[in-house]
């Protein structure tokens, strides 16, 4: 011992600290945790999990989605694999600005030979939603800096910098109808997919809708892609849809919302929320 | 409501900061060692009474993190060998490097998914002591530069065992206990449960995963590390279940970098110079959260504007204002967990989360990372203040010569050095670019976030880029080791030259370094400097994306 | 006083009475007459000394070549105001050598080919003299070296170095022993032996000091520097790395057109470094060694001589002040403040005996009981020729009193002890009320000088020490800056505690030895302390050496001399409280002019990195919030304003930072709001006001 080199005999002081640490923070600490939490709150130490008739449906903390199930409430969009994967958890993470789609070309192949999808900026993801969305419940979907076709409302102008020679709708493909007829005195064009308009300035156009009646969080992903809650503007908007296609009195429906809503904590800590998941399993228990 | 949030959190922080600092203080300083503790060394093979030079303080900060790196790399990749791994294939060798560096050097960046890379044991076992010891590890060479200010004419500096045991024993491991526990009460998940499908309500099938998660999850926080048991790290419920559980989490990742202030005015035996150090943070803290509220809140920018919020990548439970004081909180310490998207944020909203991270960690910074990082600011700071008094600066009565200011300037060359080096290397080049999820002055902060987290060792991602990739994890990942040793090897030949010299006695001619006059100095230093030295970076990225119209 | 040797340039007499030196520093000639030497200081080799101006120069050199390959009025105007940057700082640099250079040359004159004269009668050339050589200087010869008087008495004509035409008396042993090279005998014949090293005597060595030749880093700035290098590093790291971002950011944008500032290869090359330049700490770069130099020649104009920059710091740091009673804080002797006539004698006879035995006495207490006795009893004052049969009897060590012997009267006074006895020995009994009185004047700090006919004592004089004018405000203004003032007497302790009370010092080492002021200073410095003290003589020369500061008078010994690291010309003790004054501005010019050109980035971005990229992307020509007319502009006066502030600043870097002693707390916050806010606002008006001019020039649209 006393003959090895003194840094060999850090290292080893080193690796037996670590050693130690190890047994102490990795084994002993974890397992002591878990014992005590499953001992004092089991249900939450196993992911508050619901049950509907005697099986697990779910964990009331992990959003699902109900998409295509009209007499269900509907969670939000997500990111999280093919949505509420719990195995690839996701966010978007598209920027603010992400306005510009690329179109998809007719009959091109990308490069695992399947057909060209393009891809949708956020912008119009949104815009999309809000359109689908407004149509499901029948009400309007239209939001500023959006078309009436459910894509960003966005212009390419050029020269990117003096007075416009040329504007193109660059989310709207040909034949669509541009948004506006003009800009600055100038005809606006359709997108021509496959096009590049790079050197264009890109100028988002608001619009003059006033009245938006699709909340924020129906046509924006989650942070986590597992969101379980949807604000309480976003329920009451599916409320008669689902009370229709259930038969049931859309007063109860809304009751069932009441009784669902998590209120800020302690009067102020995050936003109220409705859990989608507890909500659905209340309607079938009716 | 989102301010009557961040004033609670203010007054939970101003109650405890003063006990818990007062005990961290008593945990460095006692001469006694406990049973367990004896009994540790005993095995360790370590005198816990002999005191260490810096230099040989240095060498076992070293020694521990290399031997960390080892373990940790071979564990993630021979985990499918072990037990508890869930049946998950080795990780890839450039992604367990990455995870071993980041993990190690208190970063935590996520180049992995956590649910689909990492089985239990290595998460339990491997990431989650050194959350423990990476902290530990930052709280004793904070506290070994408080030594080097308290002591008189003394040549050492403490002994790092010693103090990596107590940091990790007496601190953390109590306050993490009672911290996990608090956390499954609000919903965290604590099993050793892997992966299984279950059918969903629609009658699809739905995955469900558990696992150690609280018990990781508090002292993620609590050591400012910030790397998530999960892919979408606290922004997923089952680490961060309710908006209360998000409440605790930021007070946890606040929590000792408020309180060492305190300790350190006690070491020091001045405790106002320890309010001065702490008003010092909290106005900077309080700035950061309160600007990243206002531009999140302003949600000024095209899709926030198209949808009425900024609410693409945040959760409902937590709503806009609470989500932006998570980051603006991970940031400012170099905790790096999220519960929100920071890609998806305003531009200017994003932009805060990135200048937080380029203050250098400081407001309060990382568990021990803060406080010595704000200490080598004051002794800069000093050392001009000091001059316009006519005498030669000294802070707390230590001269600041051409040896202390050398070493200051070192340590704050390294990271603005390598934050600006490798986003110019990674846009100068293929492999870097091609990483870019978003186009434009976006696409840019994407990579001027990674290599600024990287560099100041927070770990928080602006997400987009595509960074487990080869080039990306090398590069962070050097980074990421250089961020960290190069500033604690600088830190420590710092302390070790205050140690030696037999400190002035304060006169009226002696720059009080504990009134409003210095805390607002030294505010105004650091932005200066921080602004001065990323203005060109920031003007490319998120201001020219912000001022776009 | 005011007659000096060293006349600086431009400086009048009398300025430095109020020890403020006024302004008029920068003379425009003085700036042409250092044009040269700024041009020669262009050579790279000497200015790699200093690193930042070094970068200005390389920038420099690399836009000319830039400007040649792609010429342009902006590349050409860019190229001339980079060049002009490192002129000025340069010219900032040469200006203070300059006024150094000229003290130098009127020394030099001083300097003269002597010839000594050994005591064989050899005759040698004075360079050749070694150290223990002993030469005979006579009436009418220059001193040939630096040395001690080890035989003779002599009146020597120092002005040569001192600039006091009065002559002064240099005698073997004791304190006035010393004498200088290039100094001239006005009488008698002395007997030298020398004790500098041939080519380093004083007059080489202050030439030396004010050449400011081999002039050395102090350890501050050696500290400051270290902190600009990294400055430096730090902009050099943004402004490069910047390069690949702004490549970039043009490709995104394929349909912007190539600017003057940005094309498709990213930043040109004349704006970058325009911006380098403009962010890297040039202003205190430029100036830092001046005022170093500066702060140096400020010591020389008081005709103190610091032997070492390091010292003029210290003396910044000072706190604790050793002074020494005499001279110091109390007029050099003592006076007469009452007559205490014995019983039986009435106060005027007293007075008048006094008076009498005083007329003659020269020395300053003589001259005081003359005065004394005019003002209080008004006696009228007789000049000694007056009394025509008047025998004076001079004072002696031996007999240790002095008289007259008038008209068969002898009247004494002096020492308590020796007058006694006198009266003893011509038959008198001097009573014990003489020695109570004594005892009481003794004991209240005061000196008594007896009075006695021959045969009968008439009284005692109280001779008091005096505190000089306005010292008391002087330590408060001490106590405010921090330093602590210790009086150093030889007195009882009795009497030391009086004069420090009455004096206001803070403490008082009474009946101090040498060793008891060496182990004052080491305890002090044990407790971290820096110390500053005066002294002359040889026994003063350990505590000299062992202070941070010690201040040897030109009077003293030589010994004293080489102990110390500071020399005073005039030997006047009160001078350390303004050598301390100075070594404070000399750190509060580094400090204010570092956070001056720190303060001044913010100006700069604001006013280039719009001017860069707003082509690219228009947004950020919201950053432009000086509304400069085009990028060119904008570049062109960024530049042309951090030229300009060097020049501008050269009188402060020379002058000082006004100081005015008052709490570190109230210094910082005037210079912060000054250097700091000023910092930062002043760029934006200045950079605004040469944008309107520089607009009018062609290319700038």
């Amino acid at each position: 011992m006393e003959r090895m080199p003194s840094w060999i005999r850090l290292h080893l002081a080193a690796l037996r600290a670590l050693l130690v640490l190890t047994a102490v923070t990795g084994v002993i600490y974890p397992l002591a945790v878990t014992g005590v939490a499953q001992a004092l709150f089991t249900g939450q130490a196993n992911g508050s999990l619901v049950e509907k008739d005697g099986k697990v449906v779910g964990s009331a903390l992990i959003g699902q989605s109900f998409e295509g199930h009209r007499e269900y409430f509907q969670s939000r969009p997500s990111a999280a694999g093919d949505g509420y994967d719990m195995l690839s958890t996701a966010a978007s993470n598209l920027g603010p600005e992400d306005v510009v789609d690329v179109l998809p070309v007719p009959g091109a192949k990308d490069d695992e030979g399947d057909p060209d999808e393009g891809r949708q900026s956020l912008l119009t993801q949104v815009c999309a939603r809000s359109k689908a969305i407004g149509e499901l419940e029948g009400v309007s979907g239209a939001r500023p800096y959006c078309t009436s076709d459910g894509v960003g409302a966005v212009l390419k102008v050029f020269p990117a910098v003096g007075a416009p020679t040329r504007a193109v709708s660059v989310n709207q493909a040909c034949p669509s109808r541009p948004f506006v007829a003009e800009y600055q005195g100038v005809r606006v064009e359709c997108g021509r997919p496959g096009e590049d308009y790079a050197a264009g300035r890109t100028v988002p156009v608001r619009g003059n809708v006033s009245d938006v009646e699709v909340p924020a969080d129906a046509v924006t992903a989650s942070g986590s892609g597992l969101d379980p809650h949807i604000s309480l503007a976003y329920a009451e908007l599916q409320a008669r849809r689902v009370a229709e296609e259930r038969g049931v009195d859309v007063g109860r429906v809304r009751q069932l919302i009441g009784e669902h809503t998590t209120g800020r904590a302690l009067g102020f800590m995050g936003e109220p929320a409705v859990n989608v998941l507890e909500l659905n399993l209340a309607l079938d228990k009716e | 409501m989102g301010w009557i949030f961040v004033a609670s959190l203010v007054i939970a922080l101003a109650l405890v900061h003063k006990p818990l600092g007062d005990y961290i203080h008593r945990v460095y300083t006692t001469t006694k060692h406990n049973g367990v503790e004896r009994f540790l060394y005993r095995l360790v093979g370590v005198q816990p009474d002999a005191e260490q030079k810096w230099g040989v303080y240095a060498r076992g900060v070293l020694a521990f993190s290399v031997i960390s790196l080892l373990a940790l790399y071979g564990l993630q990749r021979l985990q499918d060998k072990l037990f508890l791994s869930l049946g998950f294939a080795p990780v890839p060798d450039h992604i367990a490097w990455n995870t071993a560096v980041s993990f190690v050097t208190n970063t935590n960046w996520q180049a992995y998914s956590g649910e689909s890379t990492m089985g239990h044991l290595v998460q339990m076992s491997g990431l989650a002591v050194q959350n423990f010891v990476s902290a530990a590890v930052g709280m004793a060479v904070a506290i070994a530069l408080v030594r080097g200010f308290a002591r008189r004419g003394s040549d050492t500096l403490g002994n790092f065992w010693v103090d990596l045991v107590r940091g990790t024993i007496r601190v953390l491991l109590p306050l993490a206990f009672v911290g996990a526990l608090v956390l499954v009460a609000g919903g965290l998940v604590q099993n050793f449960v892997g992966p299984h499908e279950i059918t969903a309500l629609t009658g699809g099938p739905q995955n469900l995963t558990g696992g150690p998660v609280a018990s990781q999850e508090v002292i993620k926080e609590l050591g400012t590390n910030g790397g998530g048991f999960y892919n979408t790290n606290s922004a997923h419920p089952f680490e961060n279940a309710t908006s209360w559980t998000n409440w605790f989490e930021i007070f946890l990742i606040l929590l000792i970098p408020f309180a060492l202030p305190r300790t350190f005015g006690k070491m020091v035996g001045q405790p106002r110079q320890g309010y001065a150090i702490l008003a010092v943070m909290g106005i900077i803290a309080l700035a950061g959260i309160t600007l990243t509220n206002v531009f999140e809140l302003g949600g000024d920018a095209t899709v926030p504007q198209a949808v009425g919020a900024a609410m693409e990548g945040k959760d409902v439970r937590f709503g806009v204002a609470n989500s932006a004081t998570f980051a603006a909180a991970t940031t400012l310490t170099s905790t790096g967990a999220v519960n929100s998207f920071h890609d998806s944020y305003t531009p200017i909203g994003g932009m805060m989360t990135l200048f937080n991270m380029m203050l250098g960690e400081v407001a309060p910074g990382g568990v021990g990372a803060g406080l010595y990082g704000m200490l080598v600011l004051a002794v800069i700071t000093v050392f001009v203040a000091g001059l316009m008094v006519g005498r030669t600066p000294e802070y707390l009565g230590k001269k600041i010569g051409s040896r202390e200011i050398k070493l200051a300037s070192m340590y704050f060359l390294v990271t603005p050095i390598l934050v600006l080096a490798g986003t110019a290397v990674a846009m100068g080049n293929e492999a870097g670019l091609a990483a870019m999820l978003n186009s434009g002055p976006h696409g840019f902060s994407e990579i001027l976030y990674a290599f600024t987290s990287a560099s100041n060792n927070n770990g928080s991602a602006f997400g987009g880029v595509t960074v487990n990739t080869p080039w990306y994890d090398v590069a962070l990942g050097l980074c990421m080791l250089l961020g960290r040793f190069l500033p604690i090897i600088f830190v420590l030949a710092l302390a070790g030259s205050l140690a030696r010299q037999k400190p002035a006695p304060e006169s009226a001619g002696t720059l009080p370094t504990h009134r409003p006059q210095f805390v607002g100095m030294v505010v105004g230093v650091t932005l200066i400097l921080v602004a001065l030295t990323f203005l060109p970076a920031l003007a490319l990225g998120p201001l020219a994306e912000g001022l776009l119209s | 006083m005011t007659t000096q040797l060293v006349e600086a340039p431009a400086r009048t007499p009398g300025q430095k009475k109020n020890g403020k030196i006024g302004d008029g520093l920068l003379d425009p000639n003085q700036m042409l007459r250092s044009l040269p030497d700024a041009l020669r200081k262009l050579n790279p080799v000497t200015l790699w000394r200093n690193p930042v101006m070094l970068i200005v120069e390389i920038g420099a050199a690399f836009t000319t070549v830039l400007a040649v390959l792609d010429p342009s009025f902006f590349a050409w105007a860019t190229v001339v105001w980079l060049w002009l940057t490192v002129v000025f700082a340069n010219l900032a640099e040469a200006v203070a050598e300059g006024r150094g250079k000229a003290q130098a040359a009127t020394l030099r004159k001083a300097k003269t080919d002597t010839m000594a004269r050994k005591q064989s009668g050899e005759l040698v050339p004075a360079p050749e003299l070694r150290q223990g050589d002993i030469v005979v200087v006579e009436a009418g010869e220059v001193i040939p070296g630096d040395g001690d008087v080890i035989e003779g008495i002599a009146s020597v004509d120092e002005s040569a170095i001192t600039g006091e035409s009065a002559p002064v008396i240099r005698e073997s042993g004791g304190d006035r022993s010393a004498v200088t090279g290039g100094t001239k005998v006005l009488s008698d014949k002395i007997t030298v032996q020398i004790t500098q090293k041939p080519g380093e005597s004083f007059i080489d060595r202050m030439i030396a000091l004010v050449e400011g030749a081999n002039r050395q880093k102090t350890p501050n700035e050696i500290a400051l520097n270290i902190l600009l290098a990294a400055l430096t590093i730090i902009f050099l790291v943004a402004t490069v790395t910047m390069q690949p971002l702004a490549i970039w950011a043009k490709g995104q944008n394929p349909g912007i057109p190539d600017s003057l500032a940005l094309t498709g290869d990213g930043v040109t090359g004349i704006v970058l470094i325009s911006l380098l330049v403009c962010l890297i700490p040039t202003t205190i770069g430029a100036l830092l060694s001046a005022i170093g130099i500066a702060g140096m020649d400020r010591l020389v104009q008081r005709n103190v001589l610091a032997m070492s920059g390091r010292a003029v710091e210290a003396a910044g740091d000072v706190s604790t002040l050793l002074l020494d009673k005499t001279g110091t804080i109390t007029l050099g002797n003592r006076q007469a403040s009452e007559f205490v006539p014995v019983a039986g004698v009435s106060e005027m006879e007293l007075a008048r005996a006094a008076q009498l035995s005083s007329l003659a006495d020269e020395t300053p207490e003589g001259r005081s009981i003359v005065v004394y006795a005019k003002t209080a009893y008004g006696l009228r004052e007789r000049e000694p020729g007056e009394l025509a049969h008047a025998d004076w009897v001079a004072f002696t060590a031996q007999t240790r009193m002095s008289g007259v012997n008038l008209d068969g009267k002898q009247v004494r006074k002096g020492a308590a002890t020796a007058v006694m006895k006198w009266v003893r020995d011509h038959g008198g009994h001097p009573t014990d009320e003489v020695g109570d009185i004594v005892d009481g004047i003794s004991g209240s700090g005061g000196t008594p000088l007896v009075v006695a006919e021959k045969g009968r004592v008439l009284g005692v004089i109280h001779l008091k020490d005096v505190v000089k004018a306005g010292m008391r405000e002087r330590f408060d203004e001490m106590r405010r800056m921090g330093i602590r003032t210790v009086m150093i007497t030889g007195d009882n302790p009795l009497t030391a505690r009086a004069i420090a009370d009455e004096a206001g010092v803070d403490d008082f080492l009474a009946e101090a030895t040498p060793e008891d002021k060496l182990a004052l200073i080491r305890k002090e410095q044990e407790g971290g302390r820096l110390v500053a003290m005066t002294g002359d003589g040889t026994n003063d020369a350990p505590a000299l050496a062992q202070s941070d500061v010690g201040v040897a008078m030109n009077t003293g010994t030589s010994a004293a001399k080489e102990a110390g690291n500071m020399v005073d010309l005039d030997s006047d003790p009160t001078k350390l409280i303004e050598i301390v004054e100075i070594g404070k501005q000399l750190l509060i010019t580094r400090g204010a002019l570092t956070t001056f050109s720190i303060a001044n980035d913010i100006a700069k971005y604001f006013a280039i990195i719009p001017a860069m990229f707003a082509a690219v992307y228009p947004g950020l020509d919201a950053l432009n919030v000086m509304r400069l007319a085009s990028p060119q502009s904008a570049i062109l006066s960024a530049v042309v304003f951090n030229a300009l502030v060097i020049v501008a600043l050269i009188p402060l870097a020379l002058r000082g930072v006004r100081y005015r002693p008052s709490s570190a707390s109230k210094l910082l916050s005037r210079n912060l709001y000054v250097y700091g806010l000023g910092g930062i606002v002043a760029p934006f008006i200045g950079i605004k006001v040469i944008d309107l001019l520089v607009q009018f020039l062609p290319g700038m649209s």
